[in-house]
């Protein structure tokens, strides 16, 4: 929309724009380029060579992968980011279905329910759970961090897939109906599939917040089979001795490629839902 | 005729129930765990609760009267405005500048602005251990810098003052690209006539940008400003990892001391009280965002 009124641009402002523009890119993935530089060396060569190693080698990939507990921490990350996420889902596309199409009288009330808790900190909330989780017999438990990954989810969801479903004509839906569709086929059969990327931006958002997720896993479990990958990088970052960086690099960018995978996957569709949800 | 209004109020009930209904699982879900989670915070906090004592005699005050007595509660206090105040200054900044020139240029700006969300999708920890290794040990790439521009040769994180700009750093590294789309998002909407009509009447780039830009945009500053702050006011995940809150006390915000305090000193009721205070912080900080605001956009 803006773009022509920057072709008239005298040029030493493009200049300058531009330069700008790659000091803050740099920025942005310098920290990530010098470890994934340094996760291609070994300890003897880990401070030469700048950017490039001399000798890159995948050792540390292997020494990653083929660690005791790694698949566990692995399969432990993907379980709780897929099975919050489709809960949050589902639970998000109801509520937001109601927000967006039924005026009543609690509305206001509840739509807090899912302003409140971004103010809420994550951080903040163990001390209180961790009571009551431990008089449950819920520690270390997947169930345990299903809930809170689900419940810390869901008012972002719910509030990207409101803004999506008000965006929906009505008048779909009442074709659908004169057909007979219940209420249940019109959310899933007309609703969703047209708020495609509404239900992809929320979608990744959770997968996003359960993978890379940090106190409740770190207040509510001990056993190293519940560890997940961030947890397991808390713990390799300090261990005795001389660390070694090479394979701690390696299990750092081993842990973000899929998450930076999906999002470089779906860019357009989360940044246009972010900021359509933002503006509003 | 009777079953006519009879069906008619079974259909009006119906209808009546069927948001609540929809929202009941969210709105049951965000309120067991994170409804609960206050209330219990807010009643533990007026309670003395020891690990090994059965009595959780009620203390009124007490809490917090030690709580703000304690050195090391003043301490992260102000440890956590220093370092929410920096994040603030600089990251609005950064940010404001970032979508700027995002939206300024047109040659692969949806490459340029893919790149700029990444440090949003990695992980805290990952974050953490990133900028961990960009300043650990003698050998670290800032320690290797800054003694060959002629400076210290200690390692940053072993510094009080430099461990707190680290974590400043990396939390601005962290948190501000999602301030930049949020006004990037303010950016896009504004309309260019408004700039032409501006021209016309012989407005410079530095008078568009104070009477267009910056007025049409505040409402996405404001966003912006209270992303920021409860972001870094209530940030854990990078610095446990980075510094886990030394050397001594220096990088130990109320977050960390709270975590500290409950699961490291097992002091939970003075812990709840930490968090009672965090959340008072952070409603005060969103009532000043959202006058500033001058409305409430919550809802239309």
């Amino acid at each position: 929309m803006t773009d022509n009124s920057s072709i008239n641009r005298p040029l030493g402002t493009r200049v300058v724009a531009w330069g700008v523009l790659l000091l803050i890119t740099l920025w942005a993935v310098l920290p990530i380029l010098w470890s994934l530089s340094a996760s291609f060396k070994t300890p003897l060569t880990l401070y030469t060579g700048g950017f490039l190693p001399d000798d890159p080698t995948f050792d540390n990939y292997r020494r990653v992968l083929t660690s005791d507990g790694f698949p566990n921490y692995m399969m432990n990350s993907l379980f709780l980011a897929l099975v919050s996420t489709a809960i949050t889902l589902f639970v998000s596309v109801l509520a937001a279905y109601g927000f967006a199409r039924y005026a009543f009288r609690w509305r206001h009330i509840l739509l807090l329910f899912i302003l409140i808790p971004r103010i809420l900190p994550r951080a903040s909330l163990i001390i209180p759970l961790y009571d009551l989780v431990e008089s449950l017999n819920l520690l270390d438990t997947y169930t345990v961090l299903i809930i809170t990954y689900t419940a810390t989810a869901v008012p972002m969801a719910t509030w990207i897939l409101i803004g999506f479903f008000q965006a929906v004509p009505k008048e779909l839906e009442e074709a659908a109906a004169i057909d007979g569709a219940s209420i249940w086929q019109r959310i899933w059969k007309v609703v969703v599939p047209i708020s495609l990327p509404g239900m992809v931006t929320a979608g990744i958002l959770s997968l996003r917040e359960a993978w890379n997720e940090f106190p409740f896993v770190l207040a509510f479990t001990t056993s190293s089979d519940m560890r997940t990958l961030p947890y397991q990088l808390f713990l390799m970052r300090d261990s005795m001795g001389i660390t070694d960086w090479p394979l701690i690099n390696a299990f750092t960018i081993t842990t973000i490629v899929p998450i930076l995978f999906l999002y470089l996957l779906f860019e357009r569709q989360i940044v246009n839902g972010l900021t359509s949800g933002a503006v509003k | 005729m009777a079953t006519i209004v009879e069906g008619s109020l079974r259909d009006k009930i119906t209808m009546r129930m069927t948001p609540y209904v929809l929202l009941f699982p969210a709105i049951a879900i965000v309120a067991g765990v994170l409804g609960y989670a206050v209330v219990r915070g807010i009643i533990m906090s007026f309670f003395q609760i020891e690990v090994w004592e059965a009595e959780e005699p009620f203390v009124g005050l007490a809490n917090y009267r030690t709580l703000f007595r304690s050195p090391g509660f003043q301490n992260s206090l102000l440890i956590s405005l220093i370092f929410v105040g920096a994040t603030i200054v600089i990251g609005l900044l950064m940010s404001l500048v970032h979508a700027l020139v995002l939206n300024q240029i047109a040659f692969a700006r949806s490459v340029f602005r893919a790149i700029a969300l990444i440090p949003y999708l990695v992980s805290g920890v990952a974050a953490a251990v990133m900028w961990r290794f960009l300043f650990t040990g003698d050998a670290a790439i800032a320690t290797q810098i800054s003694a060959a521009l002629g400076g210290s040769t200690v390692s940053w994180l072993a510094d009080p003052d430099k461990a707190l700009m680290v974590i400043t750093m990396a939390n601005v590294w962290f948190i501000a690209p999602f301030a930049t789309l949020i006004l990037l998002g303010g950016l896009q909407t504004i309309d260019p006539e408004m700039y032409a009509a501006a021209e016309i009447d012989g407005a410079g780039s530095w008078q568009k940008f104070v009477h267009i830009t910056i007025p049409s945009i505040v409402p996405m500053l404001s966003l912006a400003l209270m992303w920021l702050s409860f972001a870094s006011f209530n940030m854990f995940d990078i610095i446990l990892p980075l510094t886990g809150g030394g050397p001594g006390r220096s990088t130990e915000v109320l977050a960390v001391y709270m975590y500290q305090l409950a699961f490291r000193d097992l002091n939970y009721s003075t812990g709840a009280a930490v968090m009672i205070v965090i959340l008072i912080i952070n409603i005060a900080l969103s009532a000043i965002f959202l006058r500033a605001a001058g409305r409430s956009r919550d809802d239309r």
